[in-house]
C-alpha cells in the first residue's frame, strides 16, 4: 500500500515545510560531517577534511531538490510555483496579456453563447419525454406533403391503426381571451384528450387535459401556455380553478403548460379541448380538413410499419370515398423532434461553426503571438535549462501561462455570454422555437470549460512542441537574437498566419452570401405598397358573431368610423394579411370547361376574403375587369378576383374575365363563382418564394362555413395619407374606432406594414447579422495577425535591413521586399480560404435567394475586401522597416 | 577510479535495500556498506544517495528515525519495512535469474547457437 506513505509524505510536504527543509539540510549536513571525521582519522587536517567531504558529495542544493522532488505531491508544488512564475512573467508585459485575454473571451464568448443557442433549441429536451417515439403525421397531396386531415378521417385512423399507444389530433385554435382584463387575441390549439398522456407531458401547475374533458357535454375547460400565464396573469398561481372568456364561452382554467413545451409549426398560447365526438362534423366526410395528428410508436413498431398500416387504411378509405379523398396521394410522417428543429438546423448550425471559427482564428493568433515571445524568451528559457530545468518543466510553463490566459479569458467570456444574452436573443431568429426560454445551465458549463481546455492546447502547444524541438544551446552562444528565432519558428509563423487569412475568408465568404441573397431578397417586389399602411389584427366573439350576417354588419359599423378618420385614404379587411406566418389558407377550383385529367390534379389556389377597399388600401393593383362593390353582396351572383399569376396559369387562352370557376371553399360541394377582375400578384407566404396563385371573394358573399375561420381572425388594412406625417399618428385611432363599434372585439396591436414585410426578412437579417459581425471578428484578427508577424519580422531583421541600407539600397527597395512577404502570405491564405469556401458552399445552398451557393460576385467581393484590409495592416507594418536608421540598426545588439 | 563500475541503472535501490537489510543505516553507513560489500568496485555518487532514500521512504519500503551516531552526531537512520523486505526478496530473485539469462548468453559459444 504505497497510499500512506505517499500522504504521509505529501503532509510533510505541505504542512512541515519549513521542519522538512531543516532536517534535510541537517541530513546532508550529518553526512558531510561523518565523511570528515572519517578523513580526519585518516590524518586530514579538520578543515580539509570537511572540504574534501564536500567536493565528494556534490551539490546539497541539486541534491537537496532532488530529494523534495522525491516527496509526494511534488507536481502540485511545481504547478504552484510555475503559476506565479507566469503570473509575474504576464504581470511584465501587460500588452500581450490583454491582447489574449481580450481575443479569447470574444472567441470563448462567441462559441459558448452559439453553443446555448443550440443547446437550448436542439439538445435540451423537449417538454414530453421519450420524444423519438412521438410522430407527427400530415395528409400528403400533389402540391403539398403538409396538409391537414377532416375529423372523421382522423377518427378512422385512430380507431384502426395498431401501431401507435393513441394517436391525437391537434388543431390551430385562434380565439380571443376575455376576463376583467381587455380582451386580447391568442394563438392556441384545440387537442383531443388523450394528446397529452400520448405526449407524456406534465402540467407546470394544475393538470393536463383527461379523456373526461373530450365527453359529450363536459364542462368547458382551458389549460393556458407558460407564456400567457406569465403575461396576463404575473404568473399567479392561484388562477387555477379560475374562469375565463374564450371565444365568448366561460371555460375553467385547469392548468398551466411548461415553458419548455412546443409543437411544431403551432403556437400554444392556450389549449382546449378538442372533443371530437360531440362536432358537428364528426360524421361529416366532405368537411373541411383542419387537423394534424400525433401519435407515440408502440414499442418494437418501426416508423416504416406503422407508416405502412396508415397508408394501409387511408387507402381503404380512398376506396371507400373516392369523391372526398381523391387529393390525399399519402402520408407525411416525422418524427416531432425532428419536424421542430428541422428548419432551423442548418441555420443554427452555421452560426455555431462560424463562432467555433472565430475562436480558432482567436488561438491561432495567440499561438502564433506566444510564439514570438517565447522566440523572444529563447535565451532567459536556455538559461534556465542550463540552470538545470528540464524540457517538459519549460514546455508545462508555457503551457500553464496559456492556461491562465484561457480561464481568464473563458471566465471573462461566460460572463460576456451571461450579461450579453438579452442582445442575443433580440439577434437570434424570431422563428427559432422555444428560444425565449434559454439559460445557462452544466451544459453550457461544461462546453465552456471544454472550450477553455482546447483553448490553452491550442495557444500553448504549438511554442511547447517548438521548444522541445529546438537547440536551446544555440541560443545561449549565439550573440545574435535574429538567429536565436530559430528556422521551425519562422516556418510555421507565416503558415498560421496563412491560415487565419483562409478561415476569415471562409466566414467572409459565407456572410457575403449571405449578404447578396439578403440584397436580393429585400428588393424583390411583395406585390403590394406596405409604405404608409397600417394593419391590426382582431377576432370577433362567437356568441354575438355566429353568422356572416353578424360580421357584414360588424362592417357595415365600421365602415363610416374609418371614413371619419382624419388621415385615412382607404381601410379595407382581409381574412389573412400577405407574409404573416403560419397562415394558410388555400382552396381547389376547376375550369367547367376543362375537367382535371385525375382527380388530384385538381387546381389549388390561395384563399382570401376581402372588404372592397383591401387592394386599394394594400397598393395592388387592378389589372383587368372591376374592384369589388358594396353591391356584391349575398343576393347577387357570387364573384371573384383573381391574381395574374391564377390567369396566366388556367387561362393561358383567354381572358378570365366573365369566366365561372367550380371553388372548393365549404363541406358540401364546388360552387360556382365568376371572376370580374384580375389584379397583380401577391407574395403571400413568403418573399422567397415565387407569387402563388390568388382568388379573392368578397366579405359579403363569404360562405357559411368560413364563418368561424373568418370570426377567428380578420386583419384591417389602412393606408394613410402620404401628407399626414407617417403612420405613427393614426395607430391609436385605427385602434378605437374599432373597439368603437364592440367593445367585445379583441383587438392587437397596430403593426405598420413595413414591419410585417420587415419580419419576413427578421430571420435572414439576424443571421447574416450574427455571420456578419463573426466574420468582421476573424477579419480583424486575421489582419492583426497578419500586422504581427511582419512586424515581428521586421524587428527580427533589423540588423540585416541596416546593412542592406548602408549598402545603398532604397527604402522603396526594402519596403517593396517587405511588403511582396506580406503578398504572398496573404495570397496563399486567400487562395486555401477560397478553396474551403468553395467546398462548404453546398453547406449553405439552402440559405440562397437569387445567387448560386458559388456565386462569382460574393467570392470576388469578400476576397477583395479581405486583401484590401490585409494589405492595410502590411503597409502599416512595413513602414516601420523605413523608419530603420543603418547605424543605429548595426549597432542594434 | 578507473577501477570503479558505474552503476548499472535501477540497481542502486536494490543495493540500498541491501545494505539495511543487514541493519538500520544513516545514509553514510548505507554509502560505506555499499563499499564494504562490493570492495570499492562499484561508484556511488555520495549526494544521490539521498534522493534514492527519499524516494524508498515513500514507497513504505524503508523507514526512518532520528539517533547518534556511533561518534556522537546526530543522524536519520534508514530501517527496512516489511513490505521493504519483501520487495529485497522479490528483487533479488528477479536480478538473480536476469544475470544468469545473461551470463549464459554471453558465455554461448559458436556451436551451440
Amino acid at each position: 500500500m504505497n497510499f500512506i506513505p505517499y500522504l504521509r509524505s505529501l503532509g510533510a510536504r505541505f504542512f512541515r515545510r519549513a521542519r522538512i527543509d531543516n532536517e534535510l539540510e541537517e541530513e546532508l549536513g550529518a553526512h558531510i560531517q561523518l565523511h570528515a571525521d572519517r578523513l580526519e582519522r585518516a590524518g586530514l587536517e579538520r578543515a580539509e577534511a570537511e572540504r574534501r567531504a564536500r567536493i565528494a558529495f556534490g551539490s546539497t542544493a541539486r541534491f537537496g531538490e532532488e530529494c523534495r522532488e522525491q516527496l509526494g505531491g511534488n507536481f502540485l508544488d511545481t504547478l504552484i510555483q510555475d503559476v506565479r512564475f507566469s503570473l509575474r512573467t504576464l504581470r511584465k508585459s501587460p500588452a500581450f496579456f490583454l491582447v489574449s485575454v481580450i481575443t479569447l473571451a470574444l472567441g470563448i464568448g462567441a462559441t459558448v453563447a452559439a453553443f446555448s443557442v443550440v443547446n437550448a433549441v436542439l439538445l435540451r429536451p423537449f417538454g414530453f419525454s421519450n420524444s423519438e417515439r412521438l410522430l407527427w403525421i400530415y395528409s400528403q397531396r400533389p402540391d403539398n406533403p403538409r396538409t391537414n386531415f377532416s375529423l372523421p378521417e382522423y377518427c378512422d385512423y385512430r380507431d384502426q391503426n395498431r401501431s401507435f399507444d393513441g394517436l391525437a389530433a391537434i388543431a390551430s385554435f385562434n380565439p380571443s381571451l376575455a376576463d376583467s382584463g381587455e380582451p386580447e387575441r391568442v394563438q392556441g390549439v384545440k387537442m383531443s384528450a388523450n394528446a397529452f398522456s400520448i405526449l407524456q407531458l406534465r402540467p407546470l401547475i394544475g393538470r393536463m387535459l383527461i379523456a373526461e374533458d373530450d365527453r359529450n357535454g363536459a364542462e368547458p375547460v382551458v389549460l393556458l401556455g407558460y407564456g400567457v400565464w406569465a403575461r396576463r396573469y404575473a404568473k399567479n398561481p392561484d388562477i387555477i380553478g379560475r374562469y375565463i372568456n374564450v371565444n365568448g364561452e366561460s371555460r375553467q382554467i385547469v392548468g398551466v403548460l411548461p415553458s419548455s413545451f412546443a409543437l411544431p409549426n403551432l403556437d400554444t398560447d392556450i389549449v382546449v379541448p378538442l372533443q371530437p365526438e360531440s362536432d358537428p362534423r364528426r360524421n361529416a366526410r366532405n368537411s373541411v380538413n383542419f387537423l394534424r395528428m400525433v401519435g407515440r410508436l408502440k414499442p418494437h413498431v418501426t416508423v416504416q410499419q406503422a407508416h405502412a398500416e396508415l397508408d394501409s387504411i387511408r387507402q381503404n378509405l380512398h376506396r371507400q370515398y373516392p369523391d372526398t379523398y381523391t387529393g390525399k396521394i399519402g402520408l407525411t410522417i416525422v418524427p416531432i423532434t425532428e419536424e421542430i428543429v428541422t428548419n432551423v438546423r442548418s441555420v443554427l448550425l452555421t452560426i455555431f461553426c462560424a463562432a467555433g471559427a472565430v475562436l480558432l482564428v482567436g488561438c491561432i493568433n495567440l499561438a502564433g503571438i506566444s510564439l514570438s515571445r517565447a522566440g523572444a524568451r529563447q535565451r532567459e528559457l536556455a538559461v534556465r535549462t542550463a540552470l538545470g530545468a528540464t524540457r517538459s518543466r519549460l514546455a508545462r510553463l508555457l503551457l500553464v501561462e496559456s492556461a491562465i490566459l484561457a480561464i481568464i479569458g473563458g471566465s471573462l467570456g461566460l460572463v460576456l455570454e451571461i450579461s450579453g444574452q438579452g442582445a442575443l436573443l433580440r439577434l437570434m431568429p424570431a422563428d427559432l422555437p422555444r428560444i425565449d426560454s434559454f439559460a445557462v445551465d452544466w451544459k453550457v458549463f461544461l462546453f465552456a470549460t471544454a472550450v477553455t481546455v482546447i483553448a490553452t492546447l491550442a495557444c500553448g502547444l504549438t511554442p511547447a512542441w517548438l521548444l522541445s524541438r529546438s537547440d536551446l544551446r544555440d541560443a545561449l552562444v549565439s550573440s545574435n537574437r535574429a538567429s536565436a528565432g530559430g528556422g521551425m519558428q519562422s516556418r510555421l509563423r507565416p503558415v498560421l498566419v496563412a491560415s487565419q487569412i483562409a478561415l476569415a475568408l471562409v466566414l467572409l465568404a459565407n456572410a457575403g452570401l449571405l449578404f447578396h441573397s439578403f440584397a436580393r431578397l429585400s428588393s424583390e417586389q411583395p406585390g403590394f405598397d406596405a409604405t404608409n399602411v397600417l394593419t391590426v389584427r382582431f377576432s370577433l366573439p362567437q356568441v354575438t358573431y355566429s353568422d356572416r350576417a353578424a360580421i357584414v354588419q360588424f362592417y357595415e359599423k365600421l365602415q363610416p368610423r374609418f371614413a371619419e378618420l382624419p388621415g385615412i385614404q382607404n381601410a379595407g379587411l382581409v381574412s389573412i394579411l400577405p407574409l404573416v406566418p403560419k397562415s394558410i389558407s388555400f382552396i381547389h377550383f376547376t375550369r367547367p370547361d376543362q375537367p382535371p385529367s385525375k382527380p388530384e390534379n385538381t387546381p389549388s389556389t390561395n384563399y382570401r376574403i376581402i372588404t372592397p377597399d383591401y387592394f386599394r388600401a394594400m397598393g395592388i393593383p387592378l389589372l383587368e375587369g372591376r374592384h369589388f362593390t358594396e353591391a356584391d353582396n349575398g343576393d347577387r351572383p357570387p364573384v371573384a378576383v383573381v391574381s395574374s399569376v391564377l390567369a396566366k396559369n388556367h387561362f393561358p387562352d383567354r381572358s378570365p374575365i366573365g369566366q365561372q370557376v367550380m371553388i372548393d371553399d365549404n363541406d358540401a360541394k364546388p360552387r360556382p363563382v365568376e371572376i370580374v377582375g384580375v389584379v397583380g400578384p401577391v407574395k403571400q407566404a413568403n418573399l422567397e418564394t415565387a407569387a402563388q396563385p390568388d382568388m379573392y371573394l368578397p366579405l359579403r358573399q363569404a360562405h357559411k362555413d368560413g364563418v368561424p375561420f373568418l370570426r377567428n381572425s380578420i386583419y384591417c388594412v389602412a393606408r394613410a395619407k402620404p401628407e399626414v406625417g407617417g403612420v405613427g399618428y393614426n395607430a391609436g385611432q385605427l385602434r378605437a374606432s374599432i373597439r368603437s363599434v364592440d367593445p367585445n372585439v379583441a383587438v392587437g396591436s397596430v403593426r405598420p406594414m413595413t414591419e410585417v414585410l420587415d419580419a419576413a426578412l427578421a430571420s435572414r437579417r439576424s443571421s447574416l447579422l450574427l455571420i456578419g459581425s463573426f466574420a468582421g471578428a476573424a477579419l480583424f484578427l486575421a489582419a492583426a495577425g497578419l500586422y504581427a508577424v511582419i512586424a515581428y519580422g521586421i524587428q527580427q531583421r533589423t540588423r540585416e535591413i541596416g546593412v542592406r541600407l548602408a549598402l545603398g539600397a532604397t527604402r522603396g527597395g526594402i519596403l517593396g521586399m517587405i511588403f511582396k512577404e506580406g503578398a504572398l502570405l496573404l495570397g496563399a491564405g486567400i487562395a486555401a480560404g477560397l478553396a474551403i469556401a468553395l467546398l462548404l458552399a453546398r453547406l449553405v445552398a439552402s440559405q440562397m435567394y437569387g445567387i448560386s451557393e458559388y456565386d462569382p460576385f460574393s467570392f470576388a467581393v469578400v476576397s477583395l475586401l479581405l486583401a484590401i484590409i490585409s494589405l492595410v495592416a502590411c503597409w502599416i507594418a512595413s513602414r516601420r522597416a523605413l523608419n530603420v536608421e543603418p547605424v543605429v540598426a548595426l549597432r542594434c545588439e | 577510479m578507473s577501477d570503479q563500475a558505474e552503476l548499472l541503472p535501477g540497481t542502486l535501490d536494490l543495493l540500498i535495500l541491501k545494505a539495511v537489510s543487514l541493519g538500520p543505516l544513516h545514509g553514510y553507513g548505507v554509502l560505506l556498506r555499499i563499499q564494504q560489500i562490493s570492495g570499492d568496485t562499484l561508484f556511488i555518487e555520495q549526494g544521490a544517495l539521498y534522493p534514492a532514500l527519499f524516494r524508498l521512504v515513500r514507497q513504505g519500503l524503508l523507514k526512518t528515525e532520528w539517533d547518534r551516531s556511533e561518534n556522537n552526531r546526530r543522524a536519520k537512520y534508514y530501517e527496512l519495512t516489511a513490505k521493504g523486505r519483501k520487495r529485497l526478496q522479490e528483487e533479488t530473485d528477479w536480478w538473480n535469474r536476469s544475470s544468469k539469462a545473461i551470463a549464459a548468453v554471453l558465455s554461448a559459444r559458436p556451436q551451440e547457437t
